[in-house]
């Protein structure tokens, strides 16, 4: 039960709609998982469980061993998290908003101060650190997310769509990071964009009407089907030509 | 890292946000339009100032209505704001108990709120201090009043908040409850004679009857000594009821936002 992410049997009703129907899955340490489904198929609605937003109706969710449900704090310690398209408080700046954040989390003083640098130097914002975020387009804010993911160098990560809004430039820079990050730490990554889950990812896990379809290496599934794409489409019936 | 720290970090950082905002000094700067409308209108309209310094202080009195905005304005948003705007999303998957943010966001909004009022105070006493020579003793039970019922204020606020989809709702039920509900049915229990000493609007009344009732007020304001008949007795507010009144519903509406707000998920 020590894997970075483990989720069992999680269930989950929107009042009568089922979002999540048993779903099981483990991510090993420093894997790069993504999570690829079509809308509606559960994906933010297991990152939300995974990062203690929502209540799971039945089953359980686990980081390093830790429940979510009974020790949220002590889970939520170890991942960074962008849940859907994330906003910040307008009247703080990157700078405050990190070391909120940062503070929270126990970083201090100069350590927090130079991390914090860092982070924003990563995400190309060092000449809006100090500028409030109510001037911030969709793309900056994405950028911040990321840093805020990263400050206080957690080993698991837990990305929902994480570059959308990016520009082509941002997606790249992004893209790069993100497999920097993930040679040492645990990467769960919900995506439509496929090239993109190719690239940062090495297995895969899809899921449709709250499922588990497939979860298996990119390789291996590339060999059954010929493709990742031909695999998402198969398993998730949709018609091809 | 204890829950302490984390909870002076909350409030720390949610009065920082109070401060950043313009609806501070929006308010500030109707709090001194509002007493300096009394102070130039009671002479211009009235034979120029109370004989009695307790009936100008009471006239002054902004309280009610300055805790009630303040508190409103600055809460609404406190827990309905992070689910509405999604915030939520950055500030929950952090290693911090709900319970810690709801306190720390509600010890940030009294914190901005008591400005409000120390401003308020400050104004009336430099006035009463200018226009009489000296400050009645009452008013700093006006001011101790005036803090609780913007304490307790604060907590409906936060419950109203807490079960919002969006802070404008948040803020519109409130203004409602308080202002014209509240209002309504303690002045139909006042006429029928009633015990109404638990109506939010009643409690809030202490804040200027403290100085001496409505009997006084009526007698230093009114032209030729009173209004003589009325249809029904205007009954003044048992303070020691009013503050135990105030306390329930600090606590009471505290304390549910909490539990309501720790189940509450974001979707």
């Amino acid at each position: 039960m020590r894997e970075p992410i483990v989720i069992e049997n999680l269930t989950k009703y929107y009042n009568k709609f089922l979002a999540l129907n048993n779903l099981s899955l483990t991510v090993a340490k420093n894997e790069n998982v993504g999570l690829l489904g079509p809308n509606g198929a559960g994906k933010s609605t297991t990152l939300k469980i995974l990062c203690g937003l929502l209540r799971a109706s039945s089953g359980a969710a686990y980081i390093d061993g830790v429940s979510v449900a009974e020790k949220p704090e002590q889970a939520l310690s170890r991942i960074g998290a962008i849940v859907e398209t994330p906003e910040f408080y307008p009247f703080l700046t990157p700078e405050e908003t990190l070391g909120y954040l940062g503070r929270l989390r126990g970083m201090r003083g100069g350590e927090l101060k130079s991390r914090i640098k860092e982070v924003i130097k990563l995400v190309r914002l060092e000449d809006w650190g100090a500028v409030k975020i109510e001037k911030f387009s969709r793309g900056m804010k994405q950028r911040l997310a990321l840093a805020q993911t990263l400050l206080h160098d957690p080993p698991v990560l837990i990305l929902d769509e994480p570059a959308l809004g990016l520009d082509p430039r941002g997606v790249v820079e992004f893209r790069e990071i993100i497999e920097g990050a993930g040679r040492e730490k645990t990467i769960f990554f919900a995506s439509h964009q496929l090239v993109e889950v190719t690239q940062i990812c090495n297995q895969v896990a899809i899921i449709d009407h709250g499922r588990l379809l497939a979860y298996d290496s990119i390789a291996a599934l590339e060999k059954k089907y010929q493709s990742l794409e031909r695999a998402y489409l198969e398993l998730t019936e949709a018609p091809l030509d | 890292m204890t829950e302490l720290e984390k909870l002076r970090i909350v409030a720390g950082y949610e009065f920082l946000k109070h401060i950043r905002r313009r609806r501070l000094y929006v308010i500030l700067g109707l709090t001194l339009a509002a007493e300096l409308a009394v102070l130039i209108l009671v002479p211009v309209l009235g034979e120029g100032y109370p004989d009695n310094v307790k009936v100008m202080a009471a006239l002054l009195s902004m309280g009610p209505s300055l805790a009630t905005i303040g508190a409103i304005f600055f809460a609404g948003d406190a827990i309905a704001g992070e689910f509405e705007s999604k915030t939520g999303y950055i500030l929950f998957p952090n290693p911090v108990r709900r319970i810690t943010l709801v306190i720390g966001k509600y010890l940030a909004c009294y914190a901005a709120v008591i400005l409000l009022v120390i401003f308020g105070y400050v104004i009336v006493s430099i006035s009463l201090l200018v226009i009489y020579g000296n400050i009645p003793i009452e008013t700093l039970s006006s001011f101790g009043l005036c803090l609780l019922y913007a304490g307790s204020v604060l907590s409906v606020t936060f419950f109203f908040s807490s079960i919002s989809k969006g802070a404008m709702g948040a803020t519109v039920i409130t203004l409602v409850f308080i202002m014209v509900i509240s209002g309504i049915v303690d002045s139909v229990l006042m006429m029928t004679g009633q015990p109404h000493w638990f109506m939010l609007s009643s409690n809030g009344d202490t804040i200027a009857t403290v100085y001496g009732g409505y009997e006084l007020f009526l007698e230093g304001v009114v032209p030729h000594g009173g209004m003589g008949m009325t249809p029904f007795e205007i009954e003044t507010p048992d303070i020691g009821l009013s503050v135990l009144s105030m306390v329930i519903y600090l606590v009471v509406g505290f304390l549910l936002s909490i539990w309501i707000t720790k189940r509450r998920q974001l979707a």
